[in-house]
C-alpha cells in the first residue's frame, strides 16, 4: 500500500502571525516598543556606542511624540528615520535575519516591536519615512497596510507595498494607526491608562529623559524620573562595574545600590504611602529600564537564601546595568518588560545583588535598637544621581549596636500584658521591661533545657 | 565553649585519616588545577594540622585562618605554623567577604576547607554558598560538619528541618527513616552536594561544580566531609578524569572508623601490610594479640594514613 500524501504543511499562516506576536504584549508594551525603536535610530546617529552611566551623550535635538485618543494613534519622531533599503529588507520581516549586523548597542534585538505594536493597535496603518540618503538627498517613502486586506491570501511572497510619499518636516518615521481594535480604543481613551502610560515612560527611559531626549504624550512632555541614592561619610552606596560574556558577545554589568530614603517610619504599610512603588531593583539593558522597583523573585526576592520583600525594606534602591553591542546577548525578554532569569549573565551578577539587598536588610533590622540616632543619621544624607555615586565593593552603612561574633536571631511575639507583669514580679521586679522579661525567660528556658553545652 | 578546649585535635585517628584522604585527592588535581599558585583559607583553630598538610604536602604558600573566639584568635596567632599562614579574627562569614574582595588572591584558586564541628545550619550553608558563588575559578571547596541525627531535632522532625535548611532540593517524599542512624549522615552528604552543586549551577559558572569529596568519618559523633571542584570550562575534562578513576581516594564506600590500637598493635599489623589477600583474625592472632573482623578491615584498608600518638614529657 502506498500513502498519497508524503510531506505535511508547515507553512504559517499571517493570522498566525497578527494573532498569536500580539497576545502576549500589553498594549502599553507595544507603545514602548515604538519608542525603542525611535530611540535605536537617534542612537545609532549618534554614533552606536555603549550607553553607561558616565556617557554624556546629548539627546536633546531628538524628539518623540505620541498622540493617542480614541480614534487613532500616531507615533512621530526626528529621529533620522528608516532607510529605503531597511524597509525593503529587515523592517517589516517577521524576525530578525540571522546575518544582519547587531553590533548597535540597541534595544531593539527580535525583529518583532513594530509589527507587534501596530497589529495590536489598529487595522489601518501607515508607516512614513524621511531620510537623508548618502548623497544627501531627503528621500521619503510610506509602507500603508490595510491588515484585513492583507489576511486575505496567504500565498508567498508576503511582501507590503512601498509607495513615494511627501516629506515629512524633519527626518524621522511616523506610524499612525486607525480603525482601532476595541481593546485600543478603549485603553487610548481612558485617561487611567493614558496617566500610567507618562508614568511608565518617564521611568522606564529616564536615563534618556536625563540626556535630553525630548518624549511627549498628547502634547505634554514627560520630564524624566531621576534616581538618586543617600550619601554621606556614613552612608555610601556600592557601585560596581566588571565584565563578563555570553556566547563570544561582552557583556559589561555595573550594579550601583544603596539607602534612596529612610526606611518607613511604621512597620506596617500605609495604604495612602505610595513611597514603596520607587524601591526595589532595577533591571536597565543597553540604557532601557526593562525591570522598575521590583521586589519579585525576578530579582531575587523571596527564592532560596533571601527573604520576601517586606515593607520594612523600603528605602532601598538597586540598580543593574547590561551594555552589549549585540543586544542579543542582554538578559532580555521579547516583551523588554522583564528579564530573563535564565540568562547565564544575569544569573552571575544575582550573587552580587543579594549581597547589597541583604546588608540592606540588616540594616534595618539593627536601626531598631537605636532608632532616633538612625533617624537623625539618616537625614544628614544627601540625594546624588546615581551617575555621580563613586566605585564601592560593597555598601557602607552605619552600625548602631557592637557587632556580635555570631549570627543573631530576633524574637518577636505578643503575649497578655497582665501575665508579663505576673512572669516579671516572678522575675524579681514588676517594672522589668518587656525586652527583659523576653530576654530573661529565654535565659531561664536555656538554662532549664539546654543547658552548659 | 570553643572546640578546641573540649577536643584534642591530634587523637582523632578518623579525623586524621580522613585529612590525609583529602589532602591524598587534593595532590592528584594540582596539576589539572594548576594549584601551584593555590591559597588555602581553613579554620586552623589553634593545632593547624591542615595547613601543615597543605603546606608540606601541596606546597601551598599563602594561607588564611578564621577564627572568631578573642582568646582562640591569639592562641592561634601565637601557635601559626608558619611565617605564610595570616590569621583572620572574625566570623567565617565576613573574613570570608573580606577574602573575596582581596584582589592579591581573587584571581589565583583557593582551596577552602571549611571544617567546622558543629552540625550543618543556616550559617554555614550561607558560608558555602558564598564560596560558591566567589571562590576563583579551579578552586576546591570542602565543608565538614556534625552529621549526629540528634542535632537536627527529634525523629518526626528531622525531615522538616532538613526542608528547611536545604530548600528546594529536598525531595518532597524525605522520611523519617531517611533521616535515622547512618542514613542520616549519608542524606546528609547528599544533600549537601546537591545544595554545592545547584548553587553553582543557578550561577551559571562556567565550569559548574564537581562533586569530588564525600567521606564520613567517625570519632566520637559521625561527621560528613563533602565538597568539589569549580574548574574553568577548560579544566572540566581533565579534572573529572582524576575523580572518575578507581584510585581517587575522596569517596570511602563505608564510612571511615578507625580503631583503636595502640603503637605497638599497630606496628604488628603494619609488618604484615600490604598484603594482596585480606588480612584474617587467626593471622592477628597469630601475631599475638585480637582484633574484630570490622576493625582489622578499617586498619587494613587505612593503614597507610593511620596516624601513631605517644605522650612527651616535658
Amino acid at each position: 500500500m502506498t500513502i498519497e500524501k508524503v510531506t505535511a504543511h508547515a507553512y504559517p499562516t499571517k493570522a498566525f502571525f497578527v494573532r498569536m506576536i500580539t497576545r502576549d504584549i500589553s498594549l502599553e508594551d507595544c507603545v514602548l516598543d515604538l519608542i525603542d525603536n525611535s530611540i535605536d535610530s537617534a542612537w545609532s546617529r549618534e554614533g552606536s556606542h555603549p550607553m553607561m552611566l558616565t556617557d554624556n551623550t546629548n539627546l536633546s535635538g531628538y524628539k518623540i511624540s505620541i498622540e493617542a485618543s480614541s480614534e487613532r494613534f500616531v507615533i512621530r519622531d526626528n529621529c533620522g528615520g528608516m532607510s529605503l533599503d531597511t524597509a525593503a529588507d529587515h523592517a517589516f520581516s517577521f524576525g530578525r535575519n540571522a546575518t544582519a549586523d547587531q553590533e548597535h548597542y540597541s534595544i531593539g534585538v527580535y525583529g518583532i516591536g513594530m509589527k507587534r505594536a501596530v497589529f495590536k493597535l489598529g487595522a489601518n496603518i501607515k508607516v512614513r519615512s524621511t531620510f537623508k540618503e548618502t548623497n544627501g538627498n531627503r528621500l521619503a517613502f510610506a509602507v500603508p497596510i490595510d491588515v484585513n486586506q492583507w489576511l486575505e491570501n496567504n500565498d508567498p511572497p508576503w511582501d507590503f507595498d512601498i509607495i513615494e510619499d511627501d516629506r515629512l518636516e524633519e527626518d524621522g518615521v511616523e506610524i499612525s494607526v486607525t480603525e482601532l481594535s476595541a481593546s485600543s480604543e478603549s485603553s487610548l481613551s481612558s485617561p487611567a491608562f493614558l496617566q500610567n502610560l507618562r508614568r511608565t515612560i518617564a521611568r522606564d527611559y529616564s536615563l534618556h529623559l536625563q540626556r535630553g531626549l525630548k518624549i511627549s504624550l498628547n502634547g505634554e512632555w514627560i520630564s524624566g524620573w531621576a534616581i538618586e541614592l543617600r550619601q554621606s561619610d556614613e552612608y555610601q552606596p556600592m557601585r560596581e562595574l566588571y565584565e563578563d560574556e555570553v556566547n563570544g558577545d561582552a557583556v559589561s554589568i555595573e550594579i550601583i545600590g544603596g539607602m534612596a530614603a529612610p526606611p518607613p517610619e511604621d512597620i506596617e504599610p500605609d495604604e495612602s504611602n505610595e513611597g514603596d512603588r520607587r524601591f526595589g531593583w532595577y533591571v536597565v539593558c543597553n540604557g532601557r529600564i526593562v525591570l522598575a522597583a521590583d521586589k519579585s523573585s525576578i530579582t531575587g526576592w523571596g527564592t532560596d537564601d533571601w527573604p520576601q520583600w517586606h515593607y520594612q525594606y523600603a528605602g532601598f534602591i538597586g540598580i543593574i546595568l547590561f551594555t552589549a553591542a549585540n543586544a542579543a546577548a542582554l538578559p532580555l525578554t521579547t516583551t523588554k518588560r522583564s528579564v530573563d532569569t535564565s540568562s547565564e549573565v544575569f544569573r552571575r551578577a544575582r550573587p552580587k545583588m543579594r549581597q547589597v539587598s541583604k546588608e540592606w536588610i540588616a540594616y534595618t533590622n539593627q536601626r531598631k535598637q537605636a532608632l532616633q540616632e538612625a533617624k537623625q543619621k539618616e537625614s544628614e544624607a544627601v540625594a546624588v544621581p546615581i551617575a555621580s555615586v563613586a566605585a564601592r565593593k560593597s555598601v557602607n552603612l552605619p552600625t548602631f549596636q557592637t557587632r556580635t561574633s555570631e549570627k543573631m536571631a530576633n524574637i518577636g511575639y505578643s503575649v497578655s500584658a497582665q501575665r508579663l507583669r505576673k512572669l516579671a514580679q516572678e522575675f524579681g521586679n514588676i517594672n522589668m521591661t518587656y525586652r527583659d522579661v523576653g530576654l530573661k525567660s529565654f535565659d531561664y528556658a536555656y538554662d532549664d533545657l539546654v543547658g552548659v553545652e | 565553649m570553643a572546640s578546641f578546649d573540649v577536643v584534642n585535635y591530634s587523637l582523632r585517628p578518623s579525623k586524621a585519616i580522613q585529612r590525609q584522604l583529602v589532602f591524598d585527592g587534593i595532590q592528584k588535581l594540582k596539576a589539572q588545577l594548576e594549584l601551584d599558585n593555590a591559597v588555602y583559607v581553613g579554620f586552623g583553630s589553634i593545632w593547624f594540622t591542615d595547613f601543615i598538610l597543605a603546606h608540606k604536602m601541596l606546597r601551598i604558600n599563602d594561607m588564611y585562618s578564621i577564627e572568631a573566639n578573642d582568646v582562640g584568635y591569639k592562641r592561634a596567632q601565637f601557635n601559626s605554623p608558619f611565617a605564610t599562614v595570616r590569621v583572620k579574627h572574625g566570623l567565617s562569614s565576613i573574613v570570608l567577604s573580606e577574602l573575596y574582595a582581596d584582589e592579591s588572591i581573587s584571581n589565583r584558586p583557593w582551596v577552602i576547607w571549611l571544617d567546622y564541628d558543629y552540625e550543618f545550619n543556616e550559617a554555614l550553608k550561607d558560608d558555602i554558598r558564598s564560596a560558591i558563588e566567589n571562590a576563583p575559578p579551579c578552586s576546591i571547596i570542602l565543608v565538614t560538619f556534625n552529621g549526629h541525627e540528634m542535632k537536627y531535632g527529634a525523629a518526626g522532625d528531622r525531615p522538616g528541618r532538613l526542608r528547611d535548611l536545604f530548600g528546594s532540593s529536598v525531595p518532597q517524599e524525605l522520611t523519617k527513616a531517611e533521616c535515622k542512624d547512618a542514613r542520616m549522615q549519608e542524606t546528609l552528604a547528599n544533600f549537601t552536594l546537591d545544595y554545592m552543586q545547584s548553587t553553582a549551577n543557578d550561577l551559571a559558572r562556567p565550569g559548574g561544580f564537581l562533586r569530588a569529596f564525600r567521606i564520613i568519618y567517625r570519632d566520637n559523633s559521625p561527621m560528613v566531609t563533602v565538597g568539589g571542584i569549580l574548574p574553568t570550562r577548560g579544566a572540566v575534562t581533565t579534572a573529572r578524569q582524576v575523580i572518575d578513576a578507581v584510585d581517587w581516594p575522596c569517596r570511602p564506600p563505608a564510612p571511615v572508623i578507625a580503631p583503636l590500637l595502640t603503637v605497638r598493635e599497630a606496628g604488628a599489623l603494619q609488618s604484615k601490610l600490604p598484603s594482596g589477600i585480606p588480612l584474617t583474625r587467626a593471622e592477628v592472632q597469630a601475631l599475638g594479640f585480637d582484633l574484630e573482623e570490622e576493625k582489622l578491615e578499617a586498619f587494613t584498608n587505612y593503614y597507610r594514613y593511620y596516624p601513631a600518638f605517644a605522650q612527651i614529657i616535658t
